[in-house]
């Protein structure tokens, strides 16, 4: 027995970050906040897989589908000689490992593809942004997170494999996926090592993750009129939708004592009933003359939360019972439920103070906007 | 001559004096309007004190004054007391905007006299106010 290259360089390459985009994914999924990160991870992942498709068809011998070609039939019989501990060593990919190989690529590019759909429909971001609306992105969501944890049962099928097989073949696979070098009988062959095309490949993803942090961190802050300070320490921020209608007598009228809360976050009835109450405004008299109201009228009913599209309008007046009108945004269910687990500290950090005050965490609050990733709790 | 002839001849000098200043005096015609209003509500009127106007801005009114949110310093910015916006300063050599709008200084005091002294301010209270924040330098 000697030791020959079986994994060439751009194979090992993208094994590991394959698994570490899937893993990064699936922890960013957790919070809104990490929204841009998490649509980060999914392209990168996507595009490994381009890339493992196209070596499949001209990597170096062990790389090649061509090398292990196996129906899910034999993969089952080579499980069942493994368990029995009959199962012969394979030097490239064995029948069952083979069978989470195409597994593994399927799953990713169907998760990675409805990502892309839920991003589009849920958020109007990214590359499907307008294809369709909130409720089929949602729909497409519940498909994209079956999928993703389908592939975590994959990966953890994957591993029990790679253990199970270095047990019985007394040698450590995992390993092997590190310096690409496995015994071999004299005068098999060995994989070429591919060594430029292995480090354009990581050339490749560095540029990609440096492009993304680049356009994430600073012009969606510009864009989105983060100021100065906001934007030294914003969240990145990736994927902005579309930005809503102002109107800059709503801004001076609404936001001289308070923020100017955008129209799309409560329905066309509240804001009527607040207009037409101006004089009894939470106690105070607004004075406005009736010109006024009819014009900050004409701005807020066709821009309410049954107008727009973005997630907060959508999502706030699906939540308002049809015979309820809510006078504040903070009594709409959704906004609720949403707020549930903000901890009673940071209600009482002097930069929030008040539930009113949005802006303190949502750096988007004026615009309306409430990007998951614009969102940051201040400490 | 009456005293507002005067107080706009002796402003109009040291505007002509000071080379920042603007063209018009800001306010002058608020307090002209105000002058009226307040003949008509009180017999003895006779003229507006920036002094009164300067008292008025910090009296308390159980625990809140027009300073609770403006501060003492009418150059400053301010800070509503509830939301925490932000209010920008009210005397006009900080702030060129203020008094440059009759109907939003109405607005305003109509809001905040209600707020502060939970009546509507007299014509006298405004006009010493308007000129307490002109007399500002």
């Amino acid at each position: 027995m000697k030791t020959i290259l079986v994994w060439d360089l751009p194979l090992r390459l993208f094994h590991w970050l394959f698994a570490f985009s899937f893993a990064a994914a699936w922890l960013t999924a957790e919070s809104d906040e990490w929204l841009s990160l998490h649509a980060f991870f999914g392209y990168l992942m996507l595009g490994l897989i381009g890339f493992r498709l196209v070596w499949g068809l001209v990597g170096s011998r062990y790389a090649r589908f061509s090398s292990f070609l196996y129906g899910p039939r034999a993969g089952l019989d080579y499980l069942r000689a493994s368990l029995t501990g009959h199962a012969a060593r394979h030097l490239g990919h064995n029948p069952a490992g083979s069978q989470a190989v195409y597994l593994l690529l399927g799953l990713g590019l169907l998760a990675g593809f409805s990502g892309l759909f839920v991003q589009g429909g849920e958020e109007q971001h990214g590359a499907t942004a307008g294809a369709f609306g909130y409720v089929v992105g949602n729909l497409i969501k519940e498909g994209h997170g079956f999928l993703a944890n389908l592939m975590l049962l994959v990966v953890f099928a994957h591993l029990a494999g790679v253990a199970l097989e270095s047990w019985l073949h007394k040698e450590n696979l995992a390993r092997s996926m590190v310096t690409g070098l496995k015994a071999a009988e004299p005068g098999t062959p060995a994989a070429r090592p591919n060594r430029l095309i292995g480090l354009l490949l990581l050339a490749a993803v560095t540029a990609f993750g440096a492009g993304w942090f680049f356009y994430a961190w600073h012009e969606p802050v510009e864009r989105m009129g983060g100021h100065d300070d906001a934007a030294r320490e914003a969240p990145p921020v990736a994927f902005v939708g579309k930005t809503l209608p102002e109107s800059a007598l709503w801004q001076e009228e609404c936001g001289s004592c308070h923020l100017a809360f955008h129209p799309s976050l409560l329905p066309a009835r509240s804001w009527q009933s607040l207009l037409a109450g101006q004089d009894r405004h939470f106690r105070d008299d607004l004075g406005l003359e009736a010109a006024t109201v009819a014009k900050l009228l004409a701005f807020a009913v066709p821009n309410s939360a049954e107008q727009h599209a973005s997630e907060a309008a959508w999502k706030i007046n699906r939540s308002v019972p049809a015979d309820a009108t809510p006078l504040r945004i903070t009594e709409t269910p959704y906004w609720v439920k949403k707020h549930r687990e903000i901890a009673a500290a940071d209600w009482k950090n002097p930069k929030v103070k008040s539930k009113a005050n949005c802006a303190a965490c949502h750096q988007d609050a004026e615009a309306g906007t409430y990007e998951d990733a614009a969102m940051r709790i201040p400490r | 001559m009456n005293r507002i002839s005067l107080l706009l001849a002796a402003t109009a000098v040291l505007t002509i004096a000071s080379p920042s200043a603007l063209a018009a005096q800001p306010g002058s015609a608020l307090l002209d309007t105000y002058h009226a209003a307040a003949m008509k509500e009180e017999p003895g009127f006779r003229d507006f004190s920036a002094r009164r106007g300067e008292q008025f801005f910090h009296a308390k009114h159980g625990d809140t004054s027009c300073a609770s949110c403006h501060t003492d310093n009418p150059k400053a910015g301010g800070k509503h007391a509830k939301t925490g916006k932000a209010i920008e300063p009210l005397a006009p050599v900080a702030n060129a905007k203020r008094l440059s709008d009759a109907a939003k200084v109405e607005k305003w005091f109509k809001r905040n006299c209600n707020d502060v002294l939970q009546r509507a301010c007299t014509a006298r209270e405004k006009g010493d106010f308007v000129a307490w924040l002109v007399s500002v330098k």
